[in-house]
C-alpha cells in the first residue's frame, strides 16, 4: 500500500515534470534545426546547431548583451533585496496600526498597469537627466510592493523571543537585522533572489524606453530583434532564447537548496 | 550603499518639488525651472554618467555634425540598406558616419509615443524607419516630432505615387519611401501541374476564377491554394486597395457601412474560406510554415514574402509569381495592390537637418548604385529610375529564371492609391472582428454596422 | 496611561526604528510609483489626440462603460481570474508539499523541472505554445491519433478554446513560480510537527489541511494577492498567443489599454482612466483577501 502510494507520487511528479519540460526540450531541439524544419514541426534534434550559432553571432552582439544583462540584473537584485527586506522587516517586527495602513497603501502601487504610469515616469526621469543611465534603468524597480510584502509575510515567523534575548544582550536593532534576521531567513532571501533576478533579467519595456544606445542592449532585446525581420530564422531565434533562459535556470538550480532543503533548527 | 540610498532620496525629493511646480499638465517639461532641476538631479547621483558610458549616446549633434543616428529593425534588410547607403554617401563625404541602432518596429512606435507625449524628444534619433500605415497617425498626433520634407530638395515625383501617398499628411511629404510592398500572387508550379494548370491560368484573373482553379488543385492534390492568419485582415486590406477603396472617406470619416467594395471583399473572402481554397491558420509562424512545408500551394501577399518563401530551399525552381486576382462586380477593380512597406522619416530631434536631407536625397532618392547594391537582400525600389537598372532584369532561379524584380517594380507602378486614415489600426481591428464573426455565420450588414460603431466610438474623443 | 514611562520610551524608540527601516523602500515607492500614478490620475480627467490635451471631467470614466471592446475585455479577464488563480494556487500548494517530503528522491531535479517554465523567455514560450496548438501541431496530432478528433481543430481561432489555451499557458508558466514561495514558506514549519501528526495517525491529506495550509497562511495570502493582481493586469499571453482574438474573445484589459496608448491614435487620458478602474478592482479584491487572511494570531 505504501509502496503503491509512493509509486503514484513519483508517477504524478513525472507527468508534471514532463509537461513542464517538454516545451523546453522543444526549444533546445529547435536550436539545433534549420528554420524551415522548426516551423514544419520537427521534434528531434538536428545537426544545425553550429550554423545557428555562427549566424546568431554574426547577427547580434550576444556577448555585450549578456554582459549588460548580468550587470543590471546583479546590481538590481542586490540593492533591491537589501532595501525591500529592510522595509518588510520594519513593517512586521515593529508593526502597529499606522504601519499596517502604510503597507496597504504601498500595495496599491502595483495595481495600476505600468503602461499608464510609464509616460509620467519618463517625464520625471527626463527632467532629472536620468534618461539613458544605469540609475534610470534600475531605480523604478528597486523597491517593489511585492518584495516588501514577501519579507513582511515571512518575518511573521521570525521568533520574537530571540529578538528579546538579543536586545538584552545589547545588540542594536540594525545589528539584529543583519546578524540574526538575514541568516535565519536564508530560505526567503534565496527565493526572493531567484525571483528578483528573473524579473530583472527579463525586464523589457522600461529598459527599452529609457535606454537609447545600441551599447546598452540586453539579452531580451536581442531576442526581440530576432523576431522583427520580414524573415524570422527560427533556429537562430530559439538558440538566442535558450541562451537567454539558461542564466535564470542556473540561478534557480544553485539557490534552490537554500530555500527548499531547509536549514531547520537554525531558528530555535 | 548608504550613499546610494541618500543620493536616490535626495534626487527623488527634487523630483517631487518639480512635480509640485508642473502641476500635472501633460507638458510641464521645457519650463524654465526644469533645466536647473536636471542639473541638480544629475549632481545628486554622480556615478550615473560614468558607469553607463553615456559619452556615445545617440545624439548626433554631439558627435561633430557628420554623424546621423538611425532606427530600423531588420539586419538583413533595412539595416543593410542603411549601411549600403552610408558607403555610397561616404564616397563624396568621407567624414560622414551612420549610427544604426537596431530597434524593432513596435519599440520604435513605443519610444516615439513616449518621447513625444513627454515633450522630451532628445531620445529620438535623426532618422527613423516608419511603417507606412502608421504615418498618418503619428504625424497627426505629434506634428512637432517630425520634419516636413516637402522643401528638403528631395524629388518625390520620382517615387511610385501609390507608395509616396502613405507618407503625405495634409499635403506635405513626411517620408522618403523605402521598400516596396507590391502584392504578388505566388504559386507552386509543380502542384499546379498536377491539376493541369500553369501560372498563366492565374495571371490577370478574377477571384471567381481563382476559386474555380483552386477547387481543381484541391481535388487533384488535396492542397489549399492559400493560407491566411485568422483574425488578421491582410488579405481584406489588399483586396480593398486593389480597387482603390479604403475604410475611410476623404474627410477622414469612416467608410464601412455603405461601402460596396468592402462588402464585395468580405463576400469574396467568405467564399474563399467556404470553398476550402483558403485555409485559416492560427499565427504568423504557422502561416509561413504552411507554404514552407508544402502544405499549401501558394500565397498572395506583399512582395517581401518572397524572402520567406525562399527559405524552403528544397522547393527551388518550383515557384512562380504573377499579379493578384481582381474583385468581381467592382468597376474600379485591378490586379494590383500593396501590403506593408515603410519609409524614412526625419525627427525634430535632428540637429543637422541639412545633412539628413542631403543624405536621403543622394541615396534613397538619388542613387541607382544603392538600389543595385541592396537588390540581393530583396529590397526592391519604389524609386522609378532604379527599376530601369540592368540588375532588375536578372533572372531568379528559385522562380524558374523569371526576372522577378522587374516584374514587381512594374506591378508597383500600377497600384491604385488609397486613403490610409489616421484611425487605420482601429478600423483594421474592427473589420477583423467583423470578418471573423461573418465567417462564423453572422449577418454581414450587422457586423459592418458594429465595426463602424466601434471605429466611430474611437474617433469621438 | 498607567504603563511605566520607561516602557513608553522604549516603545517610541522601536516605533521610530521601524519607520527608519521601512523609509528607503517606502520613499522609493512613493516617488517611483505614487508620483507617476498621481500624474496619470490627473491625465485621466483629460482628453485629446496626442500632445494636445484638455480637461474633460469624468468623461473618460463614463466613456469606458459604453466601450463594447473594453467591457468584453473585463469579462475575459475575470474569466481568467476565476478559473486560473484558484487552480494554480492549489496545484502549486500540492506540488510544494509533495516536494517538501524528506524521503523523496531527485527532489532538486523535480523542483528545477517544474520551475523551468517561468524562467523561459516569453518569446520562446509564445512560439512554442502557438506551434503546439497549431492546426498541424502536436496537440491536434495526438487527439487525432487517439480518435478524439477527425480533422484538426483550430484552437486559437475558436472563442472558448482560445481562452482555455490561455489558461493552460498561464498554469504552465506560473505554477512553478508560486511553488517557490510555498517551498520557502514550508521551511519555517518544523518537520517534527508532521512526524508527530503521523504518529497520531493523521493521513497525508489531513496533515495537509490541518498543518500545511494554516501555517502557510501568510504566504498563501501573498501569492493570492500577487496572482489576482497579475491576472487582472494580464498582457503577455493575450498579445503573444492569440493577439486578443478571435474577434476580441480573449483580449485582456491591459492589452486593450496598451492598444489605446501605442497601437491606436494615442488617447492617454482614456488609457489612464481604464488603468484606474483596474486599480479599483484589484484593490477591492486585495482588501477582501487581506480581511480574510491577514490576521496575526
Amino acid at each position: 500500500m505504501i509502496k503503491f502510494k509512493r509509486f503514484l507520487m513519483y508517477a504524478f511528479l513525472c507527468v508534471v515534470s514532463f509537461f513542464s519540460v517538454f516545451p523546453l526540450y522543444w526549444m533546445v531541439s529547435a536550436a539545433t534545426n534549420k528554420s524551415a524544419e522548426v516551423i514544419s514541426g520537427r521534434l528531434v534534434p538536428g545537426t544545425y546547431f553550429i550554423q545557428n550559432f555562427k549566424a546568431l553571432m554574426a547577427n547580434q552582439n550576444v556577448g555585450r548583451a549578456l554582459g549588460n544583462s548580468f550587470k543590471y540584473a546583479i546590481i538590481l537584485t542586490l540593492v533591491s533585496l537589501v532595501i525591500s527586506s529592510l522595509a518588510g522587516y520594519g513593517f512586521e517586527i515593529y508593526h502597529d496600526k499606522a504601519k499596517d495602513m502604510v503597507m496597504n497603501i504601498i500595495l496599491l502601487a502595483m495595481m495600476v498597469p505600468f503602461v499608464a504610469t510609464m509616460i509620467p515616469l519618463f517625464q520625471m526621469f527626463s527632467t532629472a537627466g536620468w534618461l539613458n543611465s544605469t540609475i534610470g534603468f534600475i531605480l523604478p524597480t528597486i523597491s517593489t510592493p511585492f518584495l516588501i510584502m514577501m519579507f513582511r509575510q515571512s518575518a511573521r515567523s521570525f521568533p520574537h523571543d530571540i529578538m528579546e534575548a538579543a536586545r538584552i544582550d545589547g545588540l542594536s536593532e540594525i545589528r539584529i537585522f543583519f546578524q540574526m534576521f538575514i541568516p535565519t531567513m536564508r530560505s526567503t532571501y534565496a527565493a526572493a533572489m531567484t525571483i528578483t533576478f528573473m524579473n530583472a533579467w527579463n525586464s523589457y519595456l522600461w529598459p527599452k524606453v529609457i535606454m537609447t544606445d545600441a551599447t546598452s542592449q540586453t539579452m531580451p532585446m536581442v531576442v526581440a530583434n530576432l523576431t522583427q525581420g520580414y524573415v524570422t530564422d527560427y533556429g537562430m531565434l530559439m538558440l538566442a532564447v535558450l541562451i537567454c533562459t539558461l542564466p535564470t535556470a542556473i540561478v534557480f538550480f544553485c539557490l534552490q537548496n537554500a530555500f527548499a532543503e531547509g536549514i531547520t533548527g537554525a531558528v530555535k | 550603499m548608504k550613499r546610494k540610498i541618500l543620493a536616490a532620496v535626495l534626487a527623488s525629493t527634487m523630483i517631487l518639488s518639480l512635480v509640485g511646480c508642473g502641476g500635472g499638465s501633460a507638458d510641464s517639461a521645457g519650463t524654465a525651472d526644469t533645466g536647473a532641476a536636471a542639473d541638480s538631479g544629475a549632481a545628486a547621483d554622480t556615478g550615473a554618467a560614468a558607469d553607463t558610458g553615456a559619452a556615445d549616446s545617440g545624439d548626433a549633434a554631439a558627435a561633430g555634425g557628420e554623424t546621423l543616428t538611425v532606427w530600423c529593425w531588420d539586419p538583413a534588410f533595412n539595416m543593410n540598406a542603411m549601411y549600403e547607403a552610408e558607403k555610397v554617401y561616404q564616397k563624396d563625404h568621407p567624414d560622414f558616419k551612420l549610427n544604426v541602432i537596431e530597434t524593432p518596429w513596435e519599440d520604435v512606435q513605443t519610444k516615439i509615443t513616449t518621447a513625444a507625449a513627454s515633450g522630451d524628444l532628445s531620445t529620438l534619433p535623426d532618422i527613423v524607419l516608419m511603417q507606412d500605415n502608421a504615418f498618418q497617425k503619428n504625424v497627426i498626433s505629434y506634428p512637432d516630432a517630425f520634419v516636413d520634407l516637402t522643401n528638403s530638395g528631395i524629388d518625390f515625383s520620382q517615387f511610385a505615387a501609390g507608395k509616396a501617398g502613405y507618407s503625405i499628411v495634409n499635403g506635405a511629404n513626411y517620408g522618403v519611401p523605402f521598400d516596396n510592398g507590391a502584392v504578388v500572387g505566388c504559386y507552386r508550379t509543380d502542384v499546379l501541374e498536377q491539376a493541369g494548370l500553369t501560372v498563366d491560368d492565374f495571371t490577370d484573373i478574377t477571384w471567381d476564377q481563382y476559386i474555380e482553379n483552386g477547387k481543381k488543385v484541391l481535388d487533384a492534390t488535396g492542397k489549399p491554394l492559400i493560407s491566411m492568419q485568422a483574425g488578421e485582415c491582410d488579405l481584406i486590406m489588399m483586396m480593398l486597395q486593389s480597387a482603390g477603396a479604403s475604410l475611410f472617406n476623404e474627410d477622414g470619416t469612416a467608410n464601412i457601412v455603405d461601402n460596396d467594395t468592402l462588402k464585395a471583399v468580405m463576400e469574396t473572402y467568405k467564399a474563399l474560406k467556404d470553398s476550402g481554397v483558403l485555409v485559416e491558420v492560427n499565427s504568423w509562424d504557422e502561416y509561413v510554415g504552411s507554404f514552407v512545408s508544402g502544405d499549401v500551394a501558394g500565397t498572395v501577399n506583399g512582395c517581401w514574402i518572397l524572402a520567406s518563401i525562399q527559405t524552403a530551399e528544397d522547393q527551388a525552381g518550383n515557384w512562380a509569381i504573377t499579379n493578384m486576382p481582381s474583385l468581381v462586380g467592382v468597376s474600379s477593380a485591378t490586379n494590383y495592390s500593396n501590403n506593408g512597406g515603410s519609409s524614412w522619416a526625419v525627427t525634430a530631434n535632428c540637429q543637422n537637418t541639412d545633412l539628413a536631407f542631403d543624405f536621403l536625397a543622394s541615396t534613397f532618392a538619388g542613387s541607382t548604385e544603392l538600389y543595385d547594391n541592396i537588390l540581393p537582400s530583396g529590397a526592391l525600389a519604389t524609386w522609378a529610375p532604379a527599376g530601369d537598372s540592368d540588375a532588375y532584369g536578372v533572372g531568379n532561379d528559385f522562380f524558374g529564371g523569371d526576372a522577378v524584380s522587374a516584374k514587381i517594380v512594374e506591378y508597383s507602378t500600377k497600384v491604385p492609391s488609397n486613403i490610409t486614415g489616421v484611425y487605420y489600426y482601429e478600423a483594421r481591428d474592427a473589420v477583423a472582428t467583423a470578418i471573423t464573426n461573418y465567417i462564423n455565420g453572422s449577418d454581414l450588414e450587422t457586423e459592418l454596422q458594429t465595426a463602424a460603431d466601434t471605429v466611430n466610438f474611437n474617433m469621438g474623443q | 496611561m498607567s504603563k511605566p514611562s520607561k516602557k513608553m520610551t522604549l516603545y517610541r524608540k522601536h516605533n521610530l526604528t521601524g519607520w527608519l527601516f521601512l523609509a528607503p523602500g517606502a520613499l522609493l515607492i512613493l516617488f517611483m510609483s505614487f508620483v507617476p500614478m498621481f500624474r496619470a490620475l490627473m491625465l485621466s480627467f483629460m482628453t485629446g489626440v496626442g500632445a494636445s490635451m484638455k480637461n474633460c471631467g469624468l468623461l473618460n470614466y463614463t466613456r469606458m462603460f459604453k466601450d463594447t471592446v473594453f467591457i468584453q475585455s473585463i469579462k475575459n479577464t475575470f474569466f481568467y481570474l476565476i478559473i486560473q488563480v484558484p487552480l494554480m494556487l492549489i496545484f502549486a500548494l500540492i506540488l510544494a508539499s509533495i516536494l517538501n517530503n524528506r524521503n523523496l528522491r531527485c527532489k532538486g531535479l523535480f523542483r528545477t523541472m517544474i520551475f523551468l517554465p517561468c524562467a523561459t523567455s516569453l518569446v520562446a514560450y509564445a512560439v512554442i505554445f502557438r506551434s503546439l496548438f497549431a492546426n498541424n501541431g502536436i496537440v491536434n496530432l495526438v487527439l487525432m491519433k487517439l480518435g478524439i478528433l477527425d480533422a484538426p481543430y483550430s484552437f486559437l481561432t475558436n472563442m472558448w478554446s482560445a481562452r482555455i489555451v490561455i489558461i493552460i499557458a498561464l498554469l504552465w508558466r506560473w505554477t512553478g513560480y508560486n511553488m517557490v514561495f510555498y517551498l520557502a514558506g514550508l521551511q519555517n514549519i518544523e518537520y517534527s510537527v508532521y512526524e508527530a501528526a503521523k504518529i497520531d495517525g493523521a493521513s497525508a491529506v489531513q496533515s495537509f489541511f490541518r498543518i500545511t495550509v494554516p501555517l502557510l497562511k501568510p504566504t498563501i495570502l501573498l501569492t493570492a494577492i500577487m496572482s489576482t493582481n497579475g491576472t487582472l493586469q494580464l498582457f503577455d499571453e493575450s498579445v503573444n498567443l492569440t493577439d486578443g482574438g478571435p474577434a476580441n474573445a480573449s483580449i485582456t484589459m491591459s492589452h486593450y489599454i496598451y492598444n489605446m496608448s501605442f497601437k491606436y491614435v494615442p488617447n492617454f487620458g482614456y488609457a489612464a482612466a481604464m488603468s484606474f478602474l483596474i486599480l479599483i478592482l484589484v484593490a477591492i479584491l486585495a482588501f477582501m483577501q487581506m480581511k480574510v487572511g491577514d490576521k496575526r494570531d
